[in-house]
């Protein structure tokens, strides 16, 4: 690319120039106004600068740069992350991964493969596809997101009711420390290795511990059978009571996904529409796979739950095309907000399976006290719930209406003893609501943790905890809210 | 979005009302951005971020920005340039985008504001009115250009030029496009001027006109020929409407609205008289097809628009929605199909132009991967923007099936940046308009000796 000569005065730029190149930094306001926010876009912050590295060494020299000069920062892969996890709250130096996209290595033998942290999700699967494999955690931006991200945030998707989280599929991380220090964990194909489980502390850190530089990850065998069902119901109650059935008949579905009426109207009306009633109160999308053998009879036990729950219509996929429209519709639901609404605020709560329709009861009542419309798009299968609280940030007072009526949803998971984040993280978003589930004491042994690892807490500071005692931090986000 | 104080200005002309910082008549449409929400899925779709990995090179960062300068967080200051301006206006992102959020749209709105707060200067000013003022919007002139063009190449010039190495001095990517440039023909507004309607080979079955386009008559008036017959072989009068003008796509895209919607206007009034309005180059059916969006302010136009609009339509969905002739002759040829931006995004033509190919017998179609993405010409990017539009040509090149021996597209522009590719590779693939395989099945047909 064309370099971009530097026009500023500013030491740390210049250093930082240095180091990954004149093509590989941004610093003008124009430039950095696209990094003042991720997929969650109710805080916003300018960065100092955003860096491009292009290799851990430049990582590693960046970070030391920062660590010696006092400069915090963090990391950023797409930023699709919905809980504020790479926004620049303390005016970081942003570093961005985008361009450490490589496919470093496919082992299909060892079904495994090793990839920078700029790689999208999607693209691991579609690069071994044809051989037969694919990598099972699947965010619905999986089309966007990058494998480094699904790390910090141990990301889940549609698929992992069956298949697990990124933790399961993650053997082994280069990880730039936040003092410029590089280690490598796992990765040796030890399945449990001895002493502490770094990996899985490492796995779902959101960017608090250290830079993520190589991912080794699991790859799985496409399965040989896959059969898809859709399920229209006219009560929600029966839509949960049969995802319910269908768990204790001992069923274990790829997928079991949930959407209710206001979720069905924004993706009709958005660019990826099925055709879905529009009068129904909620749909089931229902997938099983594995051996051929036995899956036909599955589909024969869904069919008869569905239909002992009043379901006013079900059909099985007939084709890969109708499946493919179907999870696209299902997969675009996030943005399809925007169909129906200017902004949206999702939440992620879980809780347990048995408690869908009283929590879903409640959401609803939560909706009418804060006249904000709430729909729901969620992982039933696993009870992680996703109501999204679609507002209108330009009416004055409707942000902070969403935040709140988000706030009591969560409450509403936490209450039942459920949690207040299943994939998408804490971040900046819901770390005062981390009070709901952690006492002081049990917050404070997890920051003695990150301390040992992060102990200048310059990188990626403010996120994943509430601070006790220090209020300056939290006046300073609430002053950010526009 | 507190700060629109007139969404509608009554003339274009009057510059009194604002949007945020957003000052000059015509204002952006702060709908587009509400659209928006944030949430990245178009990231991967776009050429730009693919290379950069910057999001302000990305449709979700443009719109940030865009968004920023009407909340008024952000000027129109040159150091926007690049980004708004580094947009290819593929319009991937808006097939990609779940909440359809028209970034193209929007992208030329702000051009039309920036280009007015930060004005062109130096030789970029002068070539740019030269080329989109001076020539493009002038038949006559663009005759001339096309003489000169056909003196270079047929006066022993073009062999000098090469041979002295003459063309070193020229910047490269100048240089390279020098060589690809077709050979030039005779204009068919030129070659029509005495025969403004050419007879449907056989009955009759509906009139239509055909946009022949400003620089696509002077360099690939072959196409408008085939085009022509194509189109009367399948029961068609072609009327060549003779006060037609350039679509203003070059000039939308460069920011100069004033200029497009002058050019638009003397369009629409020029086809009146025809109900379909036939054309053979993406870019320019997309703009055609886009006129309304110009005239949002200006509601007597914008209704004309809406009307002329109506009548438009790519001649390979024109041919299949009319039900075109099966081709009986073999081709017997392996080819591989480029979706133009502005035909896959833009008009949402995928299928039809497949369709026209596979009928052909003897057409083996190798499906290109990605056949969508965009190959970096984008009107007169790949002059403006060389570095990039090199580096998308490249990733548009990984793609393209070795095994074949022609590549079809739908739009010229293109074709010139695909040609651009196969020499730069050292490939030997021929690029072919999608009406020009049909044209040659028919003349096969008819016993002509057809050499593709
Ligand atoms: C439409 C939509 C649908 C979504 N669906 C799902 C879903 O189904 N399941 C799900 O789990 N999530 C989902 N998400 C959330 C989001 O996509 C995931 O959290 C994803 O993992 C974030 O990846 P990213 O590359 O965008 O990371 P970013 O947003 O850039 O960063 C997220 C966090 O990770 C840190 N980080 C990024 N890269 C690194 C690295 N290399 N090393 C260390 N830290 C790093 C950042 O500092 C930040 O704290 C969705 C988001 C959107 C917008
Ligand atoms: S343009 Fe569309 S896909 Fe891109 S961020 Fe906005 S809503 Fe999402
Ligand atoms: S129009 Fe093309 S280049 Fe421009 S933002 Fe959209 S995808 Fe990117």
């Amino acid at each position: 690319m064309r370099k971009r000569p530097i026009a500023t005065n500013d030491p740390h730029i210049r250093a930082l120039a240095r180091i990954v190149g004149e093509e590989a930094i941004l610093y003008r306001k124009e430039d950095l106004i696209a990094y003042d926010c991720d997929g969650f876009t109710v805080h916003r912050h300018l960065p100092k600068a955003v860096v491009f590295p292009n290799s851990t060494e430049e990582v590693a020299a960046v970070v030391k740069y920062c660590h010696e000069h006092e400069l915090p920062f963090l990391a950023r892969g797409a930023g699709t992350g919905l809980s504020g996890g790479a926004i620049p709250l303390n005016g970081e130096v942003i570093i961005s991964l985008t361009r450490m996209k490589r496919l470093l290595h496919v082992d299909l033998e060892n079904r495994r493969a090793v990839v920078e942290p700029g790689f999208v999700n999607l693209k691991l699967t579609n690069s071994v596809a044809h051989r037969g494999y694919y990598y099972a955690p699947d965010p619905s931006s999986q089309y966007c997101c990058t494998i480094g991200g699904n790390v910090a945030e141990n990301a889940g998707g549609a698929h992992c009711l069956k298949y697990g989280v990124t933790t399961n599929h993650i053997l082994g991380l280069e990880i730039v420390l936040p003092d410029g220090e590089v280690i490598e964990i796992g990765g040796n194909g030890v399945p449990d290795p001895p002493g502490y489980d770094l990996l899985g502390l490492l796995t779902g850190s959101e960017g608090t511990l250290g830079i993520v530089t190589k991912i080794t990850v699991r790859l799985l065998k496409n399965p040989e059978a896959k059969q898809t069902v859709l399920a229209y119901f006219d009560e929600v109650e029966d839509a949960s009571q049969t995802v319910s059935d269908i768990i204790s008949a001992g069923i274990v579905p790829a997928a079991l996904e949930m959407m209710d009426q206001t979720a069905i109207e924004a993706v009709e009306a958005a660019a990826f529409p099925v055709g879905h009633p529009k009068d129904i109160a909620a749909l089931l999308l229902i997938e099983v796979d594995g051996i051929s053998a036995g899956i036909g009879e599955q589909i024969d036990d869904i069919l008869t739950i569905c239909r002992r729950h009043h379901v006013r219509e079900v059909k099985v996929a007939e084709s890969e095309e109708e499946r493919a429209r179907w999870w696209a519709n299902r997969k675009t639901g996030f943005g399809a907000m925007g169909a129906i609404s200017p902004d949206y605020l999702v939440q992620d709560g879980v809780i347990p399976r048995s408690r869908l329709p009283e929590v879903l009861r409640e959401i609803a009542n939560i909706s009418r006290k804060y006249g904000l419309r709430i729909a729901n798009i969620f992982h039933a299968g696993d009870g992680n719930l996703h109501p999204l609280v679609l507002f209108d940030a330009s009416q004055p007072g409707e942000t902070e209406r969403a935040l709140a009526a988000g706030s009591e949803c969560l409450k509403a998971c936490a209450a039942v003893g459920g949690s207040i984040t299943g994939e998408h993280g804490v971040g900046l978003e819901k770390k005062e609501e981390m009070r709901f589930i952690f006492s002081d004491e049990e917050i404070l042994a997890q920051t003695a943790i990150r301390d040992v690892f992060n102990p200048k807490n310059l990188l990626n500071a403010g996120k994943l905890f509430p601070t006790p005692g220090r209020c300056v931090e939290t006046k300073q986000v609430s002053s950010t809210v526009k | 979005m507190s700060t629109v104080t007139s969404e509608r200005t009554g003339s274009p002309a009057c510059a009194t009302a604002s949007l945020g910082n957003y000052r000059f008549a015509d204002l952006p449409d702060p709908s587009k951005w509400a659209d928006c929400v944030h949430c990245g899925m178009c990231l991967e779709s776009c050429p730009t971020y693919e290379q950069t990995g910057e999001e302000q090179h990305s449709p979700r960062g443009r719109v940030h920005l865009m968004k920023s300068v009407g909340e008024g967080k952000l000027d129109l200051t040159p150091d926007l340039l690049d980004p708004i301006f580094t947009c290819l206006d593929c319009r991937a992102c808006t097939t990609a985008c779940p909440a359809d959020v028209d970034v193209g749209g929007l992208i030329e709105q702000v051009r039309g504001q920036l280009r007015q707060a930060v004005p062109l200067t130096g030789w970029k000013a002068l070539v740019n009115d030269f080329f989109l003022k001076g020539i493009f919007p002038h038949p006559s002139r663009l005759d001339w250009l096309g003489r000169l063009l056909k003196l270079y190449q047929q006066s022993g010039l073009q062999t000098v030029a090469r041979k002295t190495g003459m063309l070193r001095v020229m910047p490269d990517h100048l240089a390279e496009m020098e060589a690809i440039l077709p050979k030039v023909g005779t204009p068919v507004r030129k070659k029509y001027r005495n025969e403004p309607l050419i007879k449907a080979k056989g009955e009759t079955k509906r009139t239509v006109a055909i946009l022949t386009g400003c620089i696509m008559d002077v360099m690939f008036s072959d196409i408008n020929e085939a085009t022509i017959r194509v189109l009367t072989r399948n029961g068609n009068d072609v009327v060549i409407v003779s006060d037609q003008t350039c679509c203003g796509a070059l000039h939308v895209h460069a920011g100069d609205r004033e200029t497009g919607r002058k050019l638009a206007k003397q369009n629409i009034e020029a086809f009146q008289g025809v109900d379909h309005v036939i054309v053979n180059a993406a870019g320019c059916g997309a703009m055609l097809k886009e006129y309304p969006e110009l005239f949002r302010h200006d509601p007597e136009w914008h209704e004309k628009a809406e009307q002329f609009a109506a009548k438009v339509e790519d001649v390979s969905k024109f041919l299949y929605d009319t039900g075109f002739k099966v081709p009986k002759a073999e081709l017997n040829v392996r080819l591989t199909y480029h979706d133009a931006c502005h035909l896959a995004h833009g008009q949402g033509i995928r299928k039809e132009p497949r369709a026209v190919i596979e009928s052909i017998p003897g057409v083996e179609m190798v499906a290109m991967p990605n056949a969508d993405r965009c190959c970096g010409s984008a009107g007169i990017y790949n002059l403006t923007h060389p570095d990039m539009a090199q580096a998308v040509l490249e990733s548009k090149m990984q793609n393209v099936p070795q095994d074949v021996e022609l590549i079809s597209m739908g739009n010229p522009g293109c074709m010139l940046q695909m040609a651009l590719g196969v020499m730069k590779h050292g490939r030997n693939q021929k690029i072919v308009h999608t009406v020009q395989l049909l044209d040659w099945a028919y003349q096969k047909e008819e016993g002509k000796d057809v050499r593709i």
